[in-house]
């Protein structure tokens, strides 16, 4: 990128998929191998678009800790996603970013983490993983906790149990209806907080959570009765975005802009405002 | 800084000619009232700098109503197609309502962490002329949030309609200059006309005071709109609302946006930048399936409560100033006639 590009926000840059990886039936991880590193903090996201269609805020699901092989995982959803999904190793995608703020990993020294996902809330929630693995020496315990409609729409199984075998590490998986086969729990993924009490120490702890609107509301309002302050929540807000640069107006929650501000953010600041759950 | 200097009605028209700008935006005569025009393409056109503010906002100056923000192809950006391009032009008849709500602009689109470099370029590259109102419009209400009808900031030049004349305050370098270049159209203001300047603002904040009873919107509105139950309230208002979304295009200091992309030639993208609208349903719809359509302001009430909401409670927090400066043209503007100044007054009671 030159020089008087950088100073536009709103200019992308473009970036060849080097990979495109089949996650689920609904769900793609979009790689690329770049040359000009984005550098971002787990938790900040970035404008991924198709050339002439328009782009979307998606926060990296790859680790931070190597920012020259970005990874995005998308959901398909809408327009922009649904072409995304049909691109290939080679085509050419628009990126702008890293924006937002990132998750508040300084504050994690000593503490319990837990880790609450749902559907392809746990694309951005691998990103933060990734980064809790690298500092796990400075850390409690790290506690996964992830939901998904059905067994086909699991994201990253494949990992899971690598992380389970890492020391101070639990991974606890559900899925929303019973299924020939699946011996784990069953039901949506707050039935797994009701011994979170077991799982972490929760004055000592801090939670993220990633996944539908409902869920977050549900995961945060089970947090509340479990003990947690709204200090130590924070989620993941998912809004319309479009400048990710707090110019535009329209994700606010309150005076937050949570492109600026978030869009993971502390259910503290936003709880007393309008419209924070839809 | 130059001191204050008086032009004749024909030394006015060298003054911006001496500005050497490629556009002269002026507010001038028309049919339905004042409004702005470029003079370089109508010449003939009469100021209109005794009059009331014109009815459209100054804001497209400063933030188009639609504009290209990046050129791209598959191969990279054009650099060169996305930098903004910026030619001097001169802004005549700009109210101190209006001043404000650049002030207002100026910390959305130049303050924090990004700067917005087209609004930048232009802010830049502009000559702002504001000047005193000595009419006003039934809808003006600026003494009512702490405004008065004349600036005393926020402009290159300021102009003070006096008989026969005007006097010309300078209030940046760039003013300065143009009044330099301006020659013998100006000459040294008179403390006459310093008195006569003086007493004509005197008798127009008293008249606007007379037009708004003496309303003052208290300072208490930023709590009172949040604590409002939002679930029961602003049914009347918005039942009178429209959805057309004239508020937020008239209003001077909405400034809310949507980047989209499209194809711009052969193997050539662009993004352009539009004005939106927090009213309109689509504006916070985010994807999903046909028919869930999720968006966390479905409601027009909720939608009209936001609105309200930042203006006089958010930017405070956001900006340190209000987003609003009472110029009303939003009452003008809207075809439920929804008064903003009653949505206030109601909300205080």
């Amino acid at each position: 990128m030159t020089r008087s590009v950088e100073a536009n926000p709103y200019a992308p840059q473009v970036a060849c998929l080097s990979r495109v990886i089949d996650e689920t039936p609904t769900i793609k991880t979009f790689c690329f191998d770049l040359a000009d590193p984005l550098a971002f903090r787990a938790g900040q996201f970035v404008q991924l678009g198709v050339p002439g269609l328009g782009e979307g805020p998606f926060t990296p699901s790859s680790s931070p800790l190597d920012p020259e092989h970005l990874e995005v995982t998308v959901l398909r959803t809408g327009e922009v996603t649904e072409r995304l999904h049909r691109m290939q190793a080679g085509d050419v995608c628009t990126l702008r970013g890293p924006y937002g703020k990132g998750y508040p990993v300084e504050k994690l020294e000593g503490k319990d983490v837990l880790v609450v996902g749902g559907g392809v809330g746990l694309a951005p929630l691998r990103a933060l993983i990734h980064q809790l693995f690298a500092m796990t020496d400075r850390l409690g315990r790290v506690v996964i906790k992830n939901g998904a409609r059905e067994t086909a729409e699991l994201l990253f199984r494949d990992a899971y149990e690598g992380w389970a075998a890492r020391d101070r590490v639990s991974v606890e998986v559900t899925i929303d209806r019973p299924e020939s086969g699946w011996t784990g729990p069953v039901g949506v993924v707050t039935t797994l907080l009701d011994h979170v009490g077991e799982d972490v120490d929760v004055a000592n702890c801090y939670a993220f959570t990633c996944g539908p609107e409902i869920m977050l509301k549900f995961v945060a309002m089970k947090l509340l009765e479990k003990g947690f302050s709204a200090e130590q929540i924070y989620l993941s807000m998912n809004r319309r975005m479009s400048c990710g640069v707090g110019k535009c107006g329209r994700c606010n929650i309150g005076p937050h802009y949570l492109c600026k501000d978030g869009p993971d953010v502390c259910y503290a600041t936003i709880k007393d405002y309008p419209n924070v759950f839809g | 800084m130059r001191p204050t200097c008086y032009a004749g009605e024909e030394g006015l028209s060298r003054l911006f000619e001496a500005a050497s700008a490629g556009t002269v935006f002026a507010a001038v005569q028309g049919s339905r009232g004042p409004q702005y025009v470029n003079l370089h393409t109508e010449p003939d056109a009469r100021f209109a700098l005794r009059e009331p503010r014109p009815s459209a906002s100054p804001k497209a100056f400063l933030q188009p109503i639609k504009e290209r923000v990046a050129v791209y192809a598959t191969t990279g950006v054009d650099a060169e197609r996305s930098s903004p391009a910026s030619e001097r032009r001169v802004v005549v008849g700009l109210r101190a309502c209006d001043l404000k709500a650049i002030a207002y602009l100026d910390k959305v689109f130049q303050e924090g962490s990004v700067v917005d470099p087209f609004y930048a370029a232009r802010r830049q590259a502009d000559v702002l002329v504001s000047v005193d109102c000595m009419a006003a419009h039934e809808t003006c209400f600026c003494t009512a949030l702490g405004g008065r009808p004349f600036a005393e900031d926020g402009f290159d030049l300021n102009l003070t309609p006096l008989d026969g004349g005007y006097l010309v305050e300078v209030g940046s370098e760039k003013g300065a200059q143009v009044v330099e270049a301006a020659g013998d159209a100006v000459s040294p203001a008179t403390d006459e006309q310093r008195g006569q300047r003086d007493e004509r603002r005197d008798e127009w904040v008293r008249a606007l005071e007379a037009q708004t009873g003496g309303w003052r919107v208290s300072d208490r509105i930023q709590e009172i709109l949040l604590s409002k139950d939002e679930a029961q309230a602003w049914g009347d208002e918005t039942a009178a609302c429209v959805e057309c979304a004239a508020c937020t295009y008239i209003c001077p200091t909405c400034h809310c946006f949507y980047l989209y992309d499209q194809v711009g030639g052969e193997e050539a993208f662009e993004r352009i930048r539009t004005w939106d609208s927090c009213i309109l349903g689509d504006y916070h719809r985010m994807a999903g399936p046909a028919g869930a359509k999720p968006s966390p302001r479905p409601g027009l009430r909720t939608r009209f409560a936001n609105r309200m909401l930042h203006k006089y409670a958010y930017s405070p927090q956001q900006y340190g100033m209000l987003g609003c400066t009472g110029c009303g043209r939003c009452i003008e503007a809207c075809y439920g006639g929804v008064d903003i100044r009653d949505v206030l007054r109601e909300l205080e009671t």
